[in-house]
């Protein structure tokens, strides 16, 4: 049984790429939200905004995609992307 | 669920459905083929059935159920673990009276019962043989069987919930056997009697000890049958004797002298027809123990048949460890009680010896006796008419011979009897005929002596058999000593029948036996001394030879004496024959005639009579009736003449009467003073060797008084040369003569002395003479307190005499203020008391002019000197000194005595006493040593951290020195220290007393030492066992309080009471409920003793079984009440009772007059659970009881106790509960186990707590503790589970969500780095929230990979997450495995 998680890629209303995540990120499913981003090329939106836990496992998936996403994210992972010094290479915006 | 109308699909489904709520059994029950059973598919079954199962199955507490015709079985997890055993699987879906056929005796009664009334049954630990482990096993159970049923209402089935009482049943059996067993240590008995207790007691247990036969080793490594119980001697199992050395022997007795246990299978044929005991089948082995002796080969062993129903586990062997060591403790007690007894028969020994001697010397001494008694005989004959004078003298020459000869014939019957070559003739005579005639040569003296003499001899009806030469000895011997003690009155000889005895009694109304001699009496050579009787001659053998030679007619010899009013022995001698060997009998009657045996015991008894009338130890031999003779003295003067010796008085006697002295004559040194002071004479003629005061010290007695002090005296002495004179002359003799000597020479010493001292002579002072008459000291002190008079008491007692007045203060025999500082200060006290002119009374210490110290009782009174006008102080005092140690020892002993019981274990025990005797002796310090089985002795000191090593190699050497010597006798160093040994419980133990030199360590010190130290062995043997008993106590007591394993999230405690070592009647439980909820009970008994926890032990059951059966607090409460009030002893027992939901803190209670919980809130406030508060149980049966709910918050702790913890004395109730309540506030950051403790130390008394303690803590939540597997997949449902406990810990979410990570990463990094490669293992993850602390462990057993950060990025952003997550994080690698330790602050 992994962890519950859907990822849902789609458009943001002014056009850019976005993956929608739902559910929780960790060491058992990192492999399916890698192979989600690369997906997707170019430029992209990570609305994390109903992720309710994203773990160092999940991070380093989003630092390797660093060059080119920005990221949406509920309060509860502010703290995570912030200690983890992601914030300060992508933009991370509220939701 | 919905139905399907796919039957298959829906039989699958159902099946899942209805067994889904137990992983463990549920497959099990789903593989049954139910179509087999009356039940059918279970996809047909009644909704009823299948909530039954899926409550049986969801229960955590053991429960089983039976349902349909054929009453089909079920039964859950917990019930499988605990009771079902090796009968699972097999059982689940059978018949139950197929599954528990071997119990269905018992129980089928009681499930129709339920069947057919629909009402619940209850029983109380019921004995049940089940099989689940392979055999038959003794087994009690509390139950209940509840009706079950069906969608109709009908009663179809029953449920069972179960709790196993087996443990707690068992324990108090068999601590009932060991109370016994160590219930009466206080009587010394015989190994015999001991044994018989012992077989008593444990005949009593005919369960845990079917049968036990206890052997002894005796010398020769034999062993021998002491006592069995259960098993009859004669057996072939228990045989009266296990020769030594065979080595197939039934018991192995070998390994057993090695102090080995044994387990033996009862196999053989020997075994056939074993006892039972209290089971139906006799034992298959039995467990052989050796009764150990300490320091030494084991005295014994004990063999004792094994329940064939229970297993030997540790508890079994325990148990019969302790009986063991409880029967060789007695034996023990037992054997050195009869050493004690041997040494006595040694000292017998001694006195045989000394016998023996004698008899030998005297064998030498018959051949020139008979060489000197023939000659007398014909020099008498022929003399006889010639000269008077001659013939007289040859008169006192042949008495004497005769006294000789008797003597040395009495030693050697003597030495015949011990050797048993006694030639004894036993021949028929007629007793009363033989003992009238034997009595009838006595007549002529006891008349002369002016005694009454009563012969009562009648015929008897048959005659008895004698040897003639030894009943001889035994009248003669018999008749003397009653002349000899008796001065007035009668004596007494008597001869009667009493059954198949002739008794014979010889009775007087003479000086009597002191009773502290009685029991002397028939000693050999013993003496009664200072006995008034009319000779001193005697060797102290009489009696005892009469002794011995009644014993060999088969007969017995009592006397009974009152001091002053006579004696009466009674000889007691049997009829007929049968007694006595057949070789030494002779049908030939003998006859009454008198030997010629009697003669000299005739003869020696007149010698004691006086040649006139009066009293015999004074004689006025004749007066001078002649103004001068040609060596007599120009006046008439008095000699006062003393000697022991008859004829040697007597001739002096008339020597010096011849020369015209008045003379007067005395037998002894006393009896000479005594004549001196009655009325002084000219001169004293005396005998160096006397009784009770020998001539020297006659000598320095008349000296030290001064109204006899110039009296002269004349020593006469069989001890020749130069060194003895001189020693008499020192004494202050004025003259000493030479045995023999010429009787010129006598008298012309005599006049010299007498003409000498008349022209020294001075007036009596009759003022001197009336105070020295005082038996009391007295003295006369002037103003100053100067002692100017004194009297001859004075001087006795104090040492110091008149020669050296006046006494100035301080006096001399004042105590020394160094040595005796106390002393010192009470003797100037009374002193002061004297000058200033009161009349008083003091008893105080004085000091002895040779040093010692005596306690004297001192009045004083002043009075007017009428020559002078002036005052003066009188006083008295009189020796007071026995008196005075008397108390003290009784003192000190009590003072230990109380120390020695106030003590509650061994090492308590000891070093009370020390501080005791450092105290008595004002000891610098009291150090003891064990030396025991250890290499090191073990010290105790009163100073606390002394140890063996810091022990300077002169004590070392000094204590052991000490171990050589006797046990109980004192050694002295000084007045630096003294020492003593005495018997530990672990070996032998040297005393040593540190003293300050300063003050003597007297005779009377060390008696009271040793009386001491024995005193002080005894108490601490009593310890020990006390000691044992606690160990014993304490494990049963474990073994039935409280459930053996606790919720999560609680914490227990339970102390007994310090003093009396005493089981109580306090409890708590936990009981894990069906739904989940958790019963909670802290209770207390009245009362202690095994009584009480019997009564503690039912109600906790009780309690137990009706929170089971999901009633509340309250109703639980109240149904208790109906319990107690059948249960005696279980009144006023007061109980809190609570259910709590560890969900969500919800807990509802009611208290049956107990304490009040005590909830201390995160918040720092405190509140008590009072609000369903009612009476104790059973007070008032049948009333409503009220219930209270109450929210724990998060983080909170409740505490529950018994009033031990906070009750005391003078202090009210609330006072403790408002300390116990700070202690847990106190305790807010402190895991629930460490604060357990913590508040046991705060509360506890000094000196312990005196009521037993039970508390009972419980936090909410309770910590998380969670394993799972090492697998990704796992981390999300473990986030769940942790996310939910921190809601209930009610963290803020940003808190939470910090935990969430921290955790995260700390488990992430246990799956993938722990076990990389390997079988995944287990995780374990562990959350515990203190008040303002949360605390993380993530646990995993293998070993972290280094860092790689390249290949692992992200990895290392896990550590640095968790840092920058949590307050403090550590990590400890480990070969075992690495441990995140991580805490995070709660604001």
């Amino acid at each position: 049984m992994t962890t519950p998680l859907t990822l849902t890629p789609g458009r943001a209303p002014d056009g850019a790429a976005v993956l929608k995540v739902v559910g929780e990120i960790d060491m058992s499913n990192t492999d399916a939200f890698d192979a989600a981003l690369d997906g997707i090329e170019g430029r992209l939106v990570v609305d994390l905004s109903e992720c309710e836990y994203l773990d160092s496992a999940g991070l380093s998936v989003l630092f390797a995609h660093a060059s080119r996403i920005e990221v949406v994210a509920s309060p509860v992972l502010v703290p995570v992307l912030t200690f983890s010094g992601l914030a300060t290479m992508v933009t991370v915006r509220g939701s | 669920m919905t139905r399907s109308d796919d039957a298959g699909h829906e039989s699958t489904a159902a099946v899942a459905e209805v067994f889904a709520a137990d992983d463990e059994v549920g497959p099990d029950l789903a593989a049954v083929d139910w179509t087999r059973t009356p039940l059918g598919p279970p996809a047909d079954w009644p909704q009823s059935l299948r909530t039954a199962v899926s409550i049986l199955l969801s229960s955590r507490f053991p429960m089983w159920m039976a349902w349909g015709p054929q009453l089909t079985f079920f039964c859950n997890a917990a019930y499988r673990r605990d009771t079902l055993g090796r009968k699972y699987p097999w059982a689940l879906g059978r018949p139950a009276d197929e599954v528990w056929a071997e119990i269905w005796g018992d129980i089928g009664p009681r499930i129709d019962n339920v069947l057919t009334t629909g009402k619940a049954t209850w029983d109380q630990a019921l004995l049940l043989f089940l099989e689940r482990s392979g055999y038959p096993e003794e087994s009690y159970h509390t139950f209940s069987y509840s009706p079950l049923r069906d969608d109709l209402d009908v009663v179809v089935g029953m449920l069972c919930v179960v709790s196993e009482d087996t443990d707690r049943v068992i324990a108090e059996r068999r601590m009932a056997t060991l109370r016994d067993l160590g219930s009466d240590p206080s009587v010394v008995r015989t190994e015999q009697e001991t044994l018989a207790f012992a077989r008593d007691q444990l005949a009593r247990n005919p369960r845990d000890l079917p049968f036990t036969a206890t052997y002894l080793f005796g010398e020769d490594g034999s062993a021998r049958l002491a006592g069995a119980t259960g098993v009859t001697a004669g057996h072939t199992g228990a045989p009266e004797v296990l020769p030594a050395g065979v080595p197939d022997a039934l018991w192995p007795a070998a390994e057993l002298a090695r102090g080995e246990s044994a387990l033996v299978e009862l196999d053989g044929p020997a075994f056939d027809g074993l006892p039972a005991g209290g089971w139906p089948l006799p034992p298959v082995q039995a467990l052989v123990v050796p009764l150990q002796q300490q320091g030494g080969m084991p005295y014994g062993f004990l063999v004792a048949g094994l329940n064939r129903y229970r297993q030997l586990d540790e508890g079994y062997r325990g148990f019969v460890d302790l009986v063991a060591g409880h029967v060789a403790a007695g034996i023990a007690s037992a054997r050195s009680y009869q050493a004690q007894q041997r040494r006595a028969e040694e000292l017998a020994e001694l006195d045989r010896a000394k016998t023996a001697f004698f008899s030998n010397i005297s064998h030498e001494f018959r051949t020139p006796l008979t060489l000197i008694m023939g000659p007398v005989a014909e020099l008498r004959d022929r003399l006889a008419e010639s000269d008077p004078r001659t013939s007289g003298e040859l008169e006192i020459v042949h008495r004497n011979g005769l006294r000789l000869g008797k003597l040395v014939n009495t030693l050697l019957d003597f030495s015949r009897i011990e050797a048993g070559r006694t030639q004894a003739r036993y021949e028929p005579v007629d007793l009363a005929a033989v003992t009238a005639e034997l009595a009838s040569v006595f007549r002529s003296a006891v008349d002369k002596a002016g005694l009454d003499f009563d012969v009562d001899c009648p015929p008897l009806p048959e005659p008895v058999h004698l040897d003639q030469g030894m009943w001889e000895k035994v009248v003669l011997n018999l008749l003397s000593n009653a002349l000899k003690f008796t001065f007035e009155g009668s004596i007494r000889v008597a001869v009667r029948a009493d059954g198949r005895e002739a008794v014979v009694t010889v009775a007087d109304t003479g000086v009597g036996v002191p009773p502290e001699e009685m029991p002397r009496l028939f000693e050999r050579f013993h003496r009664i001394e200072n006995s008034r009787s009319r000779s001193n001659e005697g060797s102290g053998i009489g009696l005892a030879l009469v002794q011995e030679l009644v014993g060999l007619h088969g007969g017995s010899i009592t006397a009974d004496s009152a001091e002053g009013s006579g004696t009466r022995f009674t000889i007691r001698v049997p009829f007929g024959t049968a007694h006595l060997p057949a070789e030494a009998l002779s049908d030939v009657a003998g006859s009454t005639a008198v030997s010629t045996t009697a003669a000299p015991y005739v003869q020696e008894a007149l010698r004691w009579l006086p040649t006139g009338h009066g009293d015999a130890a004074l004689a006025d031999v004749k007066a001078p009736d002649d103004a001068a003779t040609a060596s007599g003295p120009a006046v008439p003067a008095t000699v006062l003449v003393a000697d022991d010796n008859a004829d040697m008085r007597e001739y002096l006697s008339r020597l010096l009467s011849d020369a015209g002295y008045g003379v007067r004559a005395v037998t002894d040194g006393v009896e000479a003073l005594e004549a001196v002071r009655a009325q002084l004479p000219d001169l004293v003629v005396s005998d160096v060797m006397m009784p009770r005061l020998d001539g020297l010290s006659l000598v320095a007695a008349l000296r030290v008084d001064p109204r006899t002090a110039a009296v002269p005296v004349l020593l006469l002495s069989a001890r020749a040369g130069q060194e003895a004179s001189i020693e008499g002359l020192q004494a202050g003799a004025d003259d000493y003569l030479v045995k023999p000597f010429a009787a010129a020479e006598l008298l012309a010493r005599v006049r010299a002395n007498v003409e000498l001292s008349r022209l020294r002579h001075h007036h009596a002072r009759w003022h001197t003479a009336l105070i020295d008459s005082l038996q009391e000291a007295f003295f006369v002190c002037d103003e100053e307190g100067a002692v100017v008079e004194i009297n001859t008491a004075f001087t006795d007692i104090l040492g110091y005499g008149p020669e050296n007045l006046p006494y100035t203060p301080a006096h001399p025999w004042w105590p020394d203020a160094e040595a005796h500082p106390d002393g010192h200060r009470r003797f100037a006290d009374a002193f002061s008391d004297l000058l200033g002119r009161n009349r008083g009374s003091h008893t105080i210490p004085a000091t002895h002019r040779d040093g010692h110290l005596l306690w004297i009782s001192v009045m004083f009174n002043p009075a007017q000197d009428p020559d002078t006008g002036r005052t003066v102080v009188v006083g008295t005092f009189r020796d007071v000194t026995a008196e005075h140690y008397a108390i003290q020892r009784d003192t000190a002993l009590a003072a230990l005595g109380i120390r020695l019981s106030e003590a509650t274990s061994l090492p308590q025990a000891l070093s009370g006493a020390l501080e005791e005797l450092e105290g008595l002796w004002q000891a610098r310090g009291v150090l003891a040593v064990v030396f025991g089985d250890r290499d090191t002795p073990t010290v105790t000191g009163t100073d606390p951290d002394l140890s063996w090593g810091d022990l300077d190699v002169e004590a070392r050497a000094r204590l052991g020195a000490l171990r050589e010597r006797p046990v109980l006798s004192p050694v002295v160093h000084g007045g630096s220290g003294a020492g003593i040994t005495l018997e530990h419980p672990e070996g032998l133990m040297a005393l040593w007393l540190d003293l300050d030199g300063r003050r003597p360590f007297t005779d009377q010190d060390e008696v009271l030492l040793s009386l001491l130290a024995g005193h002080l062995a005894h108490g601490l043997g009593r310890a020990h066992q006390i000691d044992q008993q606690r160990e014993t106590a304490l494990a049963l007591q474990r073994a039935i309080l409280g459930p053996s394993q606790l919720p999560n999230g609680f914490a227990v405690r339970y102390e007994p009471a310090a003093q009396p070592l005493e089981i109580g009647g306090d409890w708590y439980d936990t009981v894990p409920l069906p739904d989940g909820r958790i019963g909670i009970v802290v209770g207390d008994c009245v009362g202690r003793g095994l009584k009480a926890a019997a009564v503690m032990g039912q109600l906790r059951s009780a309690c137990r079984a009706l929170l089971l059966q999901q009633t509340g607090p309250a109703s639980t409460l109240m149904a208790l009440d109906h319990f107690a009030a059948g249960l005696p002893g279980a009144l006023c027992t007061t109980v809190f009772c609570g259910i709590l939901d560890p969900e969500t803190g919800r807990l509802t209670y009611s208290s049956a007059g107990h304490p009040p919980a005590i909830l201390a809130s995160p918040d720092g406030t405190t509140r008590l659970l009072d609000e369903a508060g009612s009476t104790p149980l059973a007070v008032r049966p049948g009333a409503q009881r009220p219930e209270a709910e109450c929210h724990l918050p998060a983080r909170a702790t409740l505490l529950m106790y018994t009033d031990g913890l906070v009750e005391r004395r003078r202090r009210p109730l609330t006072a403790g509960i408002d300390e116990a309540g700070e202690a847990v506030q106190a305790g807010r950051d402190t895991a629930l186990d460490d604060l357990a403790t913590e508040v046991m130390d705060r509360l506890a008394p000094t000196g312990g707590y005196d009521d037993d303690v039970a508390l009972l803590l419980y936090r909410h939540p309770a910590p998380l503790d969670l394993t799972f597997p090492a697998e990704s997949s796992r981390l999300a449902p473990v986030r769940k589970t942790l996310r939910g406990w921190l809601a209930q810990c009610g963290l803020p979410p940003r808190a939470v969500q910090s935990v969430l990570v921290a955790a995260g990463e700390a488990c992430a990094n246990a799956v993938e780095h722990g076990y990389r490669g390997t079988t995944p293992d287990e995780v374990r993850l562990r959350a515990e929230a203190l008040v303002s602390d949360l605390h993380l462990t993530v646990a995993d057993t293998g070993r972290w990979q280094a860092p790689e950060p390249e290949a692992n990025a992200h990895r290392g952003r896990g550590v640095a997450l968790m840092h920058a997550m949590m307050e403090q994080v550590t990590i400890t690698p480990g070969p075992n495995g690495t441990t995140v330790d991580m805490h995070l602050r709660i604001p």
